[in-house]
């Protein structure tokens, strides 16, 4: 492998852990802040990015989604071919307008979805996502502490990428462009 | 000039072919799958501390599933893990850390003091193998049937229909081993050895060597 890798022809190292031979993702069906139902199917043929958090999230959502805009400015049109959602762990108090709002900060193409606690609970336990509430301050209201992992799903809706937190736009965007090709 | 750049593509072309060959049939390299996400959750110990997948991040973690009115039923699966959790020292797992859970799926009756004497009675090291429960059977059912996919209901007299199984998930949250159907003191040898591979792959899987161990995993070299 050594002299492969010494001839140029050595794989592509990804910036978070890759699942080879991946089954389907646990499927969806959440409201979006488009008004409509959204499930995996409605994005076969793009990758996904899916990502959980809330709107009153103080700083981890916020970083992360920063990440994500900017690896969609790297991607340019091939942007065109990524859906990222995120999903609230905060179903009481994102509504899907609010979610709309906070989304567009970031990029207008981003979606946010919510459902009812237990629908929340269930799309989060089965991707591996904790999420608790916590006292927060008076300003802030509680906060809920969550799983910062951004999940990339190929074009068949297969689990295929998992990027933990702190990883850069331009990584983020080296890696969905592998995916792309 | 054109046959030598002709030579030079087939040449390269018979290394790479004839490399990847030999990497599939000789297994240089043997990991374990990553077959799906580990589920989320947050679950209440023995001791009635806070249990989170979070808090497992960067560890192994075995898990069982059973009930403290199980009796003979558990008997076997008991076993194992104590036989695991006795000889985790004896393997060469680094300084990666590895924790047992057992989760009941009886949270109504299995309160922390229940989940307590029965950690003692079957020689659990609280450092090592933890018992825990969610008061909530929704979320319960979400973490054992949905995330773990192991099979379990409530019967009428009280006791639990399941399907024994052991599930280890490495430090991503990822299960990398579902062992089912055959709760046999094998199982644990089996398990250890899965152990090992792991840590290996944890250990070495750096920079260069991360090569080959994607290409054991592109390859489905996955130890028996």
């Amino acid at each position: 492998m050594t002299g492969v890798a010494a001839c140029g022809l050595r794989p592509y190292e990804f910036h978070g852990t890759v699942m080879q031979s991946p089954s389907p993702a646990a499927p969806f069906s959440l409201m979006s802040n488009t008004g409509q139902r959204v499930s995996l199917d409605d994005f076969r043929g793009k990758l996904v990015m899916l990502y959980f958090g809330y709107t009153y999230c103080p700083d981890v959502c916020p970083a992360t989604l920063v990440e994500i805009a900017g690896a969609m400015d790297i991607l340019g049109e091939d942007a065109e071919r990524v859906q990222v959602i995120m999903i609230s762990v905060d179903p009481e108090r994102d509504t899907p307008e609010l979610l709309g709002k906070y989304v567009a900060h970031f990029d207008p193409s981003f979606l946010g979805v919510t459902g009812t606690p237990d629908e929340i609970a269930e799309v989060a336990t089965l991707y591996g996502i904790y999420f608790e509430k916590h006292e927060g301050t008076a300003a802030s209201g509680y906060l809920v502490d969550h799983t910062a992992t951004t999940m990339v799903l190929d074009e068949e809706g297969r689990l295929k990428l998992l990027l933990p937190f702190g990883v850069t736009a331009a990584d983020m965007a080296a890696d969905l462009a592998q995916l792309l090709r | 000039m054109k046959r030598f750049l002709l030579y030079g593509f087939y040449t390269l072309l018979i290394v790479v072919v004839g490399g990847a060959f030999a990497f599939k049939v000789f297994q240089p390299v043997q990991v374990l799958p990553r077959i799906r996400l580990a589920p989320g959750f947050a679950l209440i110990d023995q001791a009635g501390e806070r249990l989170t997948n979070e808090d497992l991040r960067g560890q192994f973690t075995l898990y069982n599933f059973g009930y403290t009115r199980c009796g003979s039923a558990c008997d076997l699966s008991n076993q194992s893990m104590r036989e695991m959790q006795d000889k985790l020292d004896e393997l060469a797992l680094g300084d990666i850390p590895v924790t047992l859970v057992t989760i009941s799926f009886d949270p109504e009756y299995d309160t922390p003091e229940r989940l307590q004497a029965y950690a003692e009675s079957v020689g659990a090291d609280p450092a090592r193998w933890r018992f825990a429960t969610i008061a909530d059977p929704s979320l319960l059912k979400y973490v054992i049937g949905g995330g773990f996919e192991t099979y379990y209901e409530a019967q009428d007299d009280g006791s639990f229909a399941f399907d024994p199984a052991f599930v280890l998930v490495d430090g991503w949250g990822i299960i990398r081993g579902e062992y089912r159907y055959q709760t046999m003191a094998s199982d644990a040898e089996r398990i250890m050895r899965h152990l090992e591979v792991l840590a290996d792959e944890a250990i070495n899987s750096k920079g260069s060597a991360s090569v080959a161990y994607e290409a054991a995993h592109y390859f489905l070299c996955y130890a028996p």
